[in-house]
């Protein structure tokens, strides 16, 4: 962690490393792509970023305490400019990005820079992504642009080529539970168990620390998931009726329900590649037992054709019946 | 202020350092040198292939002072300002930012003022395809007869969206992807100029990574010089691009031989582990697999990478595939490349194909559709089989002893018989799938014969065949009367007859809608809609639908209709 000098983030050394170093040697470059999974820390970084070209303190930037590096921790600095769509699952308009635009073309109010945020631009409208093209190949010598997004393949090829890449990659999972005992002061255990089940996603760890009924909600859903394959059929429509009401549960389940038959998969093979769920090992030997490879890679592959087609915006209820009918019956 | 990146540092200001468009630099010169200048360019081609900096030398050179075989010098006023991007008289337009109509408007309101110090304006637009329709149309006036003044340039990606009106106005030039080795050159050069250090080998491997855009290429290079100062090297490279070692590779590929999955899917997460892009690590495994099947196939082509002292081991590891295989595993692999993206379990499309690649083939999922299987296809089958209900009792009546042997497997009682087993039977046999997959041909023949016929045999299906004679099921009776007469009957028999290549007889009969043996069973046994004098669970083994709501929806059976 000390590594990363007093940028303030776990991991992503080489990423943190690449980007201090353009800071301090003035190599910084116009536009930047951070990619990784949603709560990996693009975000955290690109604040990072953004603190350590605005502030005005002495010694190496970012130094946390100057009026630039507070106003970039609040959220209010007049140089800083974060363009989002307006919840996760909406779209990036194009509207914002003009407003962006004009925003840009004016000279800092403070500093030297102005540095632009693009978060989740995967879910830029396709005249939204096209309208920053030009804005990203050559902006105002003042203009840093960061764009985030979960995946380089998700964006146009266009935008890619005009940023130079740091794919940020999901953190060792030790590295996940020191930072949650030591910076967020998570109890040994939680920690352990919320580090696996993060995937190497910080961001998502964090927040399902400070969110007491997460833990409880993995439990029920775990428990529907058994309950699930002793019913009928007509029972299970009816437990894919009243899931998907719920888009975001509904996302929620199917994430978990995937990383537990693929911990099943992998127990059932054998292998010593990590697992998920650590806390649950004797029941997913017991599904390892009674579904094997084969079948347990089958509904990981329902799982995600499931999420997949309800990314594309699948009748959600649909999907799920399709779904209930695929899961091993009893 | 931002360092400039290297693609724009150098952007190419003269013809000849335009890299791998070669094509387009004689043209767009013997243009100028014998003074054919058009008045619409359409520069195509994908991402970083060079349109945008093709269009500022175009300006450039036009406007230059120089003598014109010299042309852009580079020295001039103009050439100077076009380079400083302060020439009044190039005027670049975003077209992405600017797709309304109102902007095209004021742009043909300013085209008509002389330009400021230049001989021409030249206007380039810019990802040209993002102009809303009614935006083309305001220009093609403009485009078709600017003033004598006037140049345009139109740059995209995409001319598929760009209306034919516009395309047949401009002289088009396509830019092509750049060749690996025209890249690396162009990397070699830069590296100098910049006093990078960098192996051959590195820049080759970003090379290849840039899949034909030098602006890719360029970017690339600039990241790595900005991470270390000692040099760029391959292992460099690789962790950047999270390319894993050809090792675990190979030792994926060696777990697949073995149909080892405990040993396949731990390599693939320690390559994950230490760092390498799930995604480039599918592709590699394509690119592998792809060279064990060329190596399987003694096609004589064996792609670059294999070295010499690699080959031994990759013939071995080819051998032990049959090239269908083979196939099948690139085919999974190059799946989970294209899969991979953004998920919380970035390793996960990979283990999949690696488990489906191991498993043996579903029999019933040949397509590469795995998406789109069926919900039968994907729930694992067989197991369900072993453990639940068709019982030699129940299944018996459905399969009548005096059935032609090609006809359909005891499963086609649940469901309908595969396509790929309808290829199977021995040359001469004909069997209803045959026919019905033949069906639309013999409907085709039939139509210019005689119209209503081939109306009527839309509603009937081959049920079955017995000997010389085809049993044709109808869901009305009145279809199968009409079929039934004579001359009708004649017509019928005569086209199948020469479809098929042999004399065939037909016989109508009344049957339900069912695609199944169980149909031509029914049909053959009680001819004619006969009435079925059996036991409930009969009724179950023999109707597909009955059974799927008793066995899977708990429905009962109250009471029959015939």
């Amino acid at each position: 962690m000390e590594t990363n000098g007093n940028w303030g983030i776990v991991g992503h050394e080489w990423a943190v490393a690449l980007l201090r170093r353009a800071v301090a040697r003035g190599t910084i470059s116009h536009a930047y792509l951070l990619t990784g999974p949603p709560g990996v820390g693009k975000t955290t970084l690109a604040r990072a970023l953004a603190a350590a070209l605005l502030c005005q303190g002495e010694g190496e930037p970012p130094c946390g305490a100057c009026r630039a590096c507070r106003l970039v921790a609040g959220g209010n600095h007049p140089d800083l400019h974060v363009v989002a769509s307006e919840r996760v699952g909406a779209s990036l308009k194009i509207d914002q990005v003009r407003e962006l635009q004009r925003q840009l073309a004016l000279t800092p109010n403070e500093g030297r820079w102005r540095v632009a945020i693009l978060r989740r631009f995967e879910e830029a409208t396709t005249s939204a992504a096209n309208a920053l093209l030009k804005t990203l190949e050559e902006p105002p010598p003042y203009v840093v642009l960061a764009v985030l997004a979960s995946d380089a393949d998700r964006l146009l090829p266009t935008i890619v080529s005009r940023c130079q890449q740091v794919p940020l990659r999901p953190l060792p999972v030790a590295v996940v539970q020191q930072a949650l005992i030591e910076r967020w002061h998570a109890e040994p255990e939680q920690a352990e168990l919320l580090a696996h089940l993060s995937g190497g996603r910080l961001g998502w760890a964090v927040r399902t620390l400070n969110d007491r009924t997460a833990l409880r909600r993995r439990a029920q859903r775990l428990a529907d998931l058994d309950h699930l394959l002793n019913i009928s059929i007509i029972e299970r429509f009816r437990y894919a009726e009243r899931l998907a009401r719920d888009p975001v549960a509904t996302q929620e389940t199917l994430d978990l329900w995937i990383g537990w038959w693929r911990d099943v998969m992998l127990v059932a093979a054998e292998t010593d590649a990590p697992l998920t769920n650590v806390d649950r090992e004797s029941a997913l030997r017991d599904y390892a037992h009674r579904f094997g490879v084969e079948r347990s890679a089958a509904v990981v592959e329902a799982l995600r054709s499931a999420a997949e087609r309800l990314k594309r915006n699948a009748n959600p209820r649909l999907t799920l019946e399709v779904l209930m009918l695929d899961l091993p019956r009893p | 202020m931002a360092a400039q990146a290297l693609y724009r540092k150098w952007r190419p200001r003269t013809f000849d350092e335009v890299v791998g468009q070669e094509h387009v630099v004689r043209t767009l010169r013997n243009a100028l040198t014998s003074g054919r200048i058009h008045h619409a360019y359409l520069f195509a081609g994908p991402r970083g292939t060079g349109k945008t900096t093709m269009a500022r030398l175009l300006a450039k050179a036009v406007n230059c002072l120089a003598p014109e075989d010299q042309r852009p010098c580079n020295e001039c006023a103009i050439c100077q300002a076009v380079n400083e991007g302060r020439l009044l008289d190039l005027i670049e337009i975003d077209a992405a930012s600017n797709t309304g109509v109102d902007d095209v408007r004021e742009l043909r309101e300013r085209v008509g003022f002389r330009p400021n110090e230049a001989r021409y304006k030249v206007y380039v637009i810019d990802e040209v395809h993002m102009l809303s329709n009614a935006a083309f149309n305001a220009l093609l006036k403009t485009l078709e007869e600017p003033p004598p003044h006037a140049i345009f340039v139109l740059a995209t990606t995409e001319p598929h969206k760009i209306p034919a009106t516009v395309l047949s106005r401009c002289q088009r030039h396509d830019f092509r992807r750049i060749p690996v080795s025209e890249i690396v050159a162009r990397l070699e050069w830069l590296t100098e100029q910049e006093h990078i250090r960098a192996d051959r080998e590195a820049l080759t491997l970003i090379a290849h990574q840039a899949t034909g855009s030098m602006r890719d290429a360029e970017s690339l290079l600039d990241q790595l010089a900005s991470y270390d100062e000692q040099g760029i090297t391959v292992a460099e490279v690789r962790a950047a691009l999270g390319i894993g070692t050809g090792e675990t590779v190979i030792q994926v590929t060696d777990a697949l031989v073995k149909s080892d999955v405990a040993q396949g899917l731990g390599a693939i997460n320690t390559a994950v582990d230490e760092g390498a892009d799930p995604r480039q690590f599918a592709r590699q495994m394509v690119e592998h697999l792809r060279a064990l099947l060329l190596l399987r196939l003694k096609s004589g082509v064996v792609p670059a990478y294999v070295s010499e002292d690699l080959r031994p081991r990759l013939e071995a590891q080819a051998a032990a595939f049959s090239p269908r295989a083979l196939a099948r595993a690139v085919r999974l692999f190059s799946q989970a490349a294209a899969e991979a993206k953004g998920g919380w379990q970035p390793q996960l499309p990979l283990e999949m194909a690696f488990i489906e690649a191991v498993l043996p083939p579903e029999p019933k999922s040949p397509a590469p559709g795995r998406k789109s299987a069926s919900v039968s296809t994907r729930t694992p089958s067989p197991a369900r089989r072993s453990r639940s209900s068709p019982t030699p009792t129940r299944a018996a009546p459905a399969h009548p002893v005096s059935r032609p042997p090609s006809s359909p497997q005891p499963k086609a009682v649940r469901e309908p018989a595969p396509a790929y087993e309808s290829l199977a039977p021995s040359v001469g046999s004909l069997t209803p799938e045959v026919l019905r997959s033949r069906w639309p041909e013999l409907l085709n023949a039939l139509r210019p014969r005689n119209l209503s016929l081939e109306a009527l045999m839309r509603s009937c299906e081959p049920v079955a065949v017995e000997g010389d004679v085809v049993v044709l099921g109808f869901a009305h009776n009145f279809h199968r009367s009409k079929v039934e007469e004579e001359h009708n009957k004649q017509i019928v028999e005569d086209v199948l007859s020469s479809l098929i290549g042999q004399r065939y007889r037909v016989r109508c009969v009344l049957a339900r809608r069912e695609r199944t043996a169980t149909a031509s069973h029914r049909s053959k046994s009680e001819p004619v809609g006969g009435k079925v004098t059996s036991s409930v669970e009969q009724i179950i083994a023999e109707d597909p639908v009955v059974r799927a709501a008793v066995e899977d929806l708990g429905a009962q059976i109250v009471q029959r209709h015939e």
